[in-house]
């Protein structure tokens, strides 16, 4: 009860934040749809359209009704409701997330345990040095180097859009081409310190009392690493997935705009240029619902992981 | 019949500090089936790492030197993948703190047949109904149901049978046991010996126990060796030699056990030395009241007692008479004559409510009713879960009760400040209840500033003579919690209490989580202050024995009901 509340107020809080900020750009919408040398008649004519004369109260108090019954508002810049235009975008970074998120977790597992096992010798150190590298590089850089070296120099893959405009339908391999770029970036970003953490559970883990338990029955090192240090050791890293999910996503907004993969990241940065901020608007509070589904998704998960965690209803 | 284990001249030397230190040194002893053979002695005296070094389970780094024989094999020569197939299946393990040891996200049934299935190649299912069996064997109740469940939904007690079920689960020849009583209550202490001794019998188990209740040693273990600072200063019949110690540190440990009855346990003054500091000749010396010159001069052989078939101590002036007589006569505390009220409980009730819907709740303590004079302690004694924390924190007004609380005459609810903070609590667990960053004198000196103490200096000094007090260096002043160890962090509490300058203490447990020297000097310093200072105590324990050192008069709790209040009998 009290989750969904909170989580109720925040994305109130949010939202309305979010409003004001779009309303605070000097020039106001009108200027970003029709370019800065309309006429005095038609910015008016505009504005009176959208209701952007209004006192601002008075947009807020209107907007907000409309959001209560589920209407998001339109689009300057297409003319068709948020609601559709998000729909368009959504579904490509849907898939692009979880493509990026699987990556990440199956590398960070990977690289969690050799740094988690080797903590102190010098493999962990030389992977706690790799992941503060690659944690210390801007995001845009990570997906600039790889989009030249992969799609400029190699010509392996393909570094911008999400299919190949010259077939007619575009295949499910090649959508997947266009797919690897894009979604081992946005991996990159969030790689390193999800194996940090990993690692940091897979080193505490194996000083616990239950492991010299397990190896007092004779089980190996093998199993000891899969059957009892991992699940206790990822369920801190399974909460921070959760967490993440803002810091994905700025991480998309970079990728999707470098390789030009035109999803919800691709549609924040066009709508910011354009001062299109209903679609921005939109874009948040769509992020605030999904970043709490993303923390209640690795609170359901870390609950089937560990037993002990019950919640109260 | 051979021996099924026999350890000779066996020496550990672990990593410390870059390192190699030697903690365990010259250690020979052999144990046949169907024996128990005990080690008791403080902590550090290199008890875990002995028994840690048979099956080959020492940290990284460690070096065991000697000769390690089960049933003739030498383990110290296999290999390592030889000598994991004995463990779990010929040599099974239980460990101390069976919450920490059992892995918390694994089934029960399922850390019961990870054996089973290892080394006896049984089926999934086939495996699973020995677990149940073996769950059975070691009285949980409903085992084919509870095999599904979690370690914490197990109490302690219940949680150390399904440790001992793991363990025997492929019919070891040899169980290792370390410590496996440590945190529990009386009666669970006395259910699982029951228990082991039981085991012991049908399977014809060796068993090396390690435990630091010497009572418990005396009645259960065939034969028992004494550890002091890595050797092995005494061994021979648990019942005998524990009644008639010839090693003087035996003597002193027994003394230092609080007993029914048997005065104020007297602590063995100084500490045992660190591994680092380990002396060629005997290591007791220090701190024994017999030494002499040859003592500090060259380290004592063990050597056979005149009349006790097996009994070798390595002793230059081993006692002669028996110790069981020689306990301190009750210190110089005549019973201050107790009249007038301090506190009065009424009528109190404490319920935990349930869930937040469900309007069910569960009562922990139960229409209890008593008064305390000023200046008294009143022990409260019961098992785990007889709502004696209850009791204590809705005393002082940390949980909400129903009834009436009147502490000096007026109703606790009513009290502010300065009258309020005339009683104070002292938690179980020293080093949880001070703040890890904050310093001792920091802490102290906090409690100090609330009771209006403005002037830097005088707190200071205040602070300095509350350590003194409390028997502690003002060395101590400026070191953090983490650096102390269990005794000095509760000594520290109990200074933070007594800057309050309280009428009456409240004390959780004091001495639960300390080894038993430790906390012989702990009780000698609460008795001290009582006299000292006229505070009263109320003492929670599950230990009759600590009530019996400091209360004039016992009170036993039993499901949350106050079942009895008896006068304490004076030794
Ligand atoms: N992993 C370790 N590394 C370094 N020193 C240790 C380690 N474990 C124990 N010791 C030290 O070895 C000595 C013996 O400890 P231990 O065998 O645990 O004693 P006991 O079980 O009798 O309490 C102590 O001084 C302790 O500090
Ligand atoms: S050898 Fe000497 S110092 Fe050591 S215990 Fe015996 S009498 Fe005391
Ligand atoms: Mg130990």
């Amino acid at each position: 009860m009290g989750r969904v509340a909170e989580a109720i107020a925040t994305l109130f809080f949010l939202v309305t934040l979010t409003f004001l900020l779009a309303h605070a750009v000097p020039d106001g919408p009108a200027y970003a749809i029709l370019g800065l040398k309309i006429s005095p008649e038609r910015l008016n004519a505009l504005n009176t359209q959208f209701g952007l004369d209004a006192p601002l109260w008075r947009q807020y108090a209107t907007w907000l009704w409309h959001l209560l019954h589920g209407n998001l508002g339109f689009s300057y810049l297409q003319t068709r409701p948020v609601a559709a235009v998000i729909g368009a975008y959504a579904g490509r970074t849907v898939v692009l997330y979880t493509v990026a998120t699987a990556l990440a977790a199956v590398a960070a597992i990977g690289f969690g345990w050799l740094h988690g096992v080797f903590y102190r010798s010098w493999p962990g150190r030389v992977c706690s040095g790799i992941e503060l590298f690659l944690y210390a590089m801007p995001g845009f850089f990570i997906a600039t180097v790889l989009g030249m070296v992969f799609g400029s120099w190699l010509h392996v893959l393909p570094a911008c859009g999400m299919a190949d405009l010259h077939q007619a339908a575009p295949g499910l391999a090649d959508r997947m081409a266009h797919m690897v770029l894009p979604a081992s970036s946005m991996a990159l970003f969030v790689t390193p310190w999800l194996a940090r953490i990993f690692a940091q559970g897979v080193h505490e883990e194996f000083s616990r009392d239950y492991v010299r338990t397990a190896r007092a029955r004779g089980v190996g090192f093998g199993s000891i690493l899969l059957r009892h240090v991992t699940p206790n050791a990822i369920r801190p890293m399974v909460t921070m997935l959760g967490l993440s999910l803002p810091a994905i996503f700025s991480g998309n907004v970079v990728v999707e705009s470098v390789f030009d993969y035109p999803g919800i990241g691709w549609l924040l940065w066009r709508s910011a240029v354009a001062h299109d901020y209903p679609v921005l608007v939109g874009i948040v509070l769509v992020l605030g619902v999904a970043t709490m589904l993303g923390n209640l998704a690795a609170d359901l998960v870390n609950a089937w992981l560990d037993p002990r965690v019950t919640y109260a209803e | 019949m051979g021996q099924t284990l026999t350890l000779s001249n066996v020496g550990v030397a672990l990593q410390r500090g870059g390192r190699q230190v030697p903690v365990v040194e010259n250690i020979s002893l052999s144990l046949a089936a169907g024996e128990t053979l005990a080690i008791v002695g403080e902590s550090g005296s290199g008890k875990t790492t002995t028994a840690l070094a048979i099956p080959g389970l020492l940290p990284e780094g460690a070096t065991v030197s000697g000769q390690i024989l089960l049933q003739g094999q030498d383990l110290r020569r296999l290999a390592q993948r030889a000598l994991r197939k004995l463990c779990g299946a010929r040599i099974g393990m239980v460990f101390q703190d069976p919450l920490a040891a059992l892995n918390p996200t694994m089934r029960v049934g399922a850390q019961i047949t990870e054996a089973i299935r290892l080394h006896l190649g049984l089926s999934r299912r086939a495996a699973w109904a020995r677990a149940v069996e073996l769950l059975n064997e070691v009285g949980i109740e409903g085992a084919a149901a509870r095999a599904a469940d979690y370690p914490h939904m197990f109490s302690g007690g219940m949680r150390q049978r399904v440790m001992i079920a793991a363990a025997l689960a492929c019919d070891p020849i040899l169980l290792i046991a370390d410590e496996p009583t440590s945190g529990l209550d009386a009666d669970l202490k006395e259910q699982i010996f029951t228990l082991l001794a039981r085991l012991r019998a049908d399977r014809r188990l060796a068993v090396l126990l390690i435990s630091h209740d010497m009572s418990l040693v005396a009645r259960h273990a065939d034969r028992a060796s004494v550890f002091y600072a890595g050797r092995c200063v005494e061994t021979g019949p648990a019942a005998s030699m524990l009644r008639s110690p010839r090693h003087r540190y035996t003597c002193a440990l027994l003394r230092a056990a609080p007993r029914l009855g048997g005065g104020v346990p007297a602590a063995i003054r100084g500490a045992m030395p660190e591994p680092e500091a380990f002396a060629a000749s005997c290591r007791f010396a220090p701190r024994c009241d017999h030494a002499q010159a040859e003592c500090v001069a060259t380290a004592p052989a063990l050597t056979a007692a005149p009349d006790d078939e097996g009994h070798i101590a390595a002793c230059f002036y081993p006692a002669t008479t028996p110790v069981a007589g020689m306990h301190v006569p009750s210190a110089a505390a005549p019973s201050p004559a107790l009249s007038g009220e301090s506190l009065r409980v009424e009528g109190l009730t404490v319920r935990y409510r349930r869930g937040y819907r469900s309007g069910t709740a569960r009562v922990a303590v139960q229409d209890v009713s008593f008064q305390m004079a000023p200046g008294e302690c009143l022990g409260v004694v019961g098992a785990s879960g007889s709502g004696k924390t209850s009791l204590a924190h809705a005393i002082v007004h940390m949980v909400p009760y129903e009834g009436r609380v009147l502490f000096r005459g007026e109703p606790l609810s009513t009290l502010r400040g300065a009258a309020l903070r005339r009683m104070q609590l002292v938690f179980q667990n020293p080093a949880a209840s001070l703040d890890p960053i904050q310093t001792a004198g920091a802490a102290i000196e906090e409690a100090l500033e609330l009771g209006g103490l403005r002037d830097r200096r005088q707190r200071r000094a205040r602070a300095t003579a509350l350590l003194e007090q409390v028997g502690l260096a003002n060395s101590l002043l400026d070191r953090l919690p983490g650096t102390l160890s269990g005794g000095q962090a509760q000594r520290v509490a109990i200074a933070r209490a007594l800057a309050a300058e309280p009428a009456l203490l409240v004390l959780d447990e004091p001495t639960a989580s300390l080894d038993v020297s430790t906390a012989a000097g702990l009780l000698t310093l609460l008795r001290d202050l009582a006299v000292r200072l006229g505070v009263g105590y109320i003492v929670i324990t599950h230990d009759v024995a600590v009530a019996s050192v400091l209360a004039h008069r016992v009170a036993v709790m039993q499901n949350g009901r106050l079942v009895e209040i008896r006068n304490n009998v004076p030794s």
